[in-house]
């Protein structure tokens, strides 16, 4: 271990959490993953709205295809016309967010086109406005995944991986979208758009599709629930992924895995044994600060 | 001609071993799809595949750093059943945080009314209209051990690939490849959610074993032709 390898590793954590942040903020504004499923039956039963929708497919394929298009554009003006590394990721990102809101506009359009019959309208406002708040934020995230995969595969900076760089670009991008999918949209999905039901009681299976759709003023857009989002949902979201990435790294930065291989092992081991002991502390605080459902009728008692 | 050896046997056998670890792992993968993702039922909020994919490809960078230093197939393939284990728990962890501090509610099952582990009661703790939320310790054990076994396939398959051609690019592509085909094929299985080992859905692995069997048997096959085997 060294200053250098020390100092590589905390910028690709800090560069992890603004990407996990940026990410899933960037599913908030354009309705992806599951929580779209709410969006799109919201017109269905009767409450047409200015959500933006756009369910291009999963987060993690789609991410993992930004993610490997800027490190392939970025690797391709880096080889083969010699150009300095930062603009090449940043010109690399620029493909991929224009990427992405060619994606976005082909949802929405399709998708709200599709709802015509429920009085959902296509709003060009909306698109104008929502599309380049989804690009800016998925610049943010495929420059920093880039960013990351390009100090572990550089031949001259100390984490030698002997994955290409759109290769290990492509498998972050797969696991942010991963990560973003399983914590931040919920925050999205089962609080933001159902904020009208009592903190607390999920979401009844016979309130669906049943979605916010008026804001404090007006009616509420997509940026309103990014604006939402970006004070809990995002947030931890990057620590998920700054957490995997500092973590997996960390164990064998600190132990040299060509020497001391099983105890970077083992120091994983522990992490795990630790993320398995605090999430039964967390159970336990949770139950005993909301306790049992307050009109419970069964036999079992808490 | 093709020449059939001792080796390729054996490199096959290592991908359909892996391929079968895959398909088993996801089957303890909590996932509760997108009703999780609307605190409507228990596990994570995305698709089985989705998380799977996430966490056992994390393992295959650990595993493809390791094997740059070290022939040792044990130690590449722990590590990368090391890397998956972390980034399914980080994942877990946030995503009960946002659970419990974000929509308000306690984890709990709803396929059983004790948790095997913790012998706590879950029905109290049902909001109604939902089966379950949140990912309760039976849940997270489970997953630990989907990302473990995840993880290790991955790795494995990863290691019989690059013991034929010694190109981590391709190997690793075409491990990705292999690691994705069992995941869905065991997805099937799953039939969208599934809470872990405590899930009734979990007896159907013996289904998903043999057909893993199959898939990787061919794909395996393939993968050791192409990539420069015979």
């Amino acid at each position: 271990m060294d200053m250098v390898s020390m100092g590589l590793l905390a910028a690709m954590g800090a560069l992890a959490t603004v990407a996990g942040a940026s990410e899933d903020l960037e599913s908030d504004v354009g309705s992806q993953s599951n929580p779209n499923s709410q969006v799109q039956l919201a017109a269905q039963v009767g409450h047409p709205h200015r959500i933006y929708n756009k369910a291009i497919s999963g987060e993690p394929p789609s991410n993992a295809l930004y993610a490997a298009l800027a490190a392939v554009t970025a690797s391709v003006l880096m080889s083969g016309y010699g150009m300095n590394a930062f603009f090449a990721i940043a010109i690399g990102a620029v493909a991929a967010a224009i990427f992405n809101g060619i994606f976005s506009v082909t949802a929405y359009m399709g998708r709200n086109t599709s709802q015509a019959r429920f009085n959902q309208y296509v709003y060009l406002d909306v698109l104008r406005t929502h599309t380049t708040t989804i690009m800016a934020h998925a610049y943010i995230t495929a420059f920093c995944v880039v960013t990351i995969s390009y100090i572990m595969t550089a031949p001259w900076l100390p984490i030698q991986h002997p994955f290409p760089m759109p290769l290990v670009a492509f498998i972050w991008g797969l696991a942010i979208g991963a990560i973003g999918s399983s914590t931040g949209d919920v925050h999205y999905g089962a609080e933001r758009e159902f904020q009208a039901y009592p903190f607390g009681s999920g979401l009844n299976a016979a309130n669906s599709g049943d979605i916010v759709t008026k804001a404090e003023a007006g009616l509420r857009s997509s940026i309103d629930n990014a604006w939402f989002c970006a004070r809990f949902g995002g947030p931890v979201t990057g620590m998920a992924f700054g957490l995997t990435v500092f973590l997996d790294n960390w164990r064998t930065t600190i132990f040299d895995p060509a020497t001391q291989g099983w105890l970077a092992i083992v120091t994983g081991v522990v992490i795990v044994i630790l993320f398995n002991i605090y999430n039964r502390i967390l159970e336990i605080r949770s139950k005993k600060r909301y306790g049992p459902y307050p009109e419970y009728a069964g036999d079992i008692e808490a | 001609m093709i020449a059939f050896d001792a080796n390729m046997l054996l490199y096959i056998i290592e991908i359909v071993i892996g391929g079968l670890l895959v398909g088993v792992g996801v089957h303890f993968v909590p996932v509760g799809g997108a009703p999780a993702a609307m605190a409507q039922a228990t596990g994570v909020g995305t698709g089985t595949v989705q998380l799977a994919a996430g966490s056992g490809l994390t393992g295959l960078l650990s595993a493809g750093l390791m094997m740059s230093v070290t022939d040792n197939m044990l130690m590449i393939v722990i590590s990368g059943a090391v890397g998956a284990m972390i980034m399914i728990d980080a994942t877990m962890i946030v995503g009960n945080w946002v659970y419990i501090y974000g929509v308000g509610v306690p984890p709990c099952s709803a396929k059983v009314d004790y948790d095997p582990i913790t012998k706590e009661p879950q029905p109290p703790y049902i909001s109604p209209g939902t089966v379950g939320h949140g990912i309760p310790t039976v849940s997270f054990v489970s997953g630990t051990i989907g990302g473990l076994l995840g993880g290790a396939g991955g790795s494995l398959i990863y290691y019989a690939l690059m013991s034929i051609n010694g190109n981590p690019g391709l190997s690793g592509f075409f491990a990705i490849g292999i690691f994705v085909v069992n995941a869905v094929v065991a997805s099937y299985n799953i039939q969208g959610t599934i809470e872990g080992f405590h899930d009734p859905k979990f007896k159907r692995v013996p289904r998903a074993v043999q057909v893993c069997l199959v898939a990787s048997l061919v794909i395996g096959i393939f993968a050791v032709l192409i990539t420069g085997g015979a």
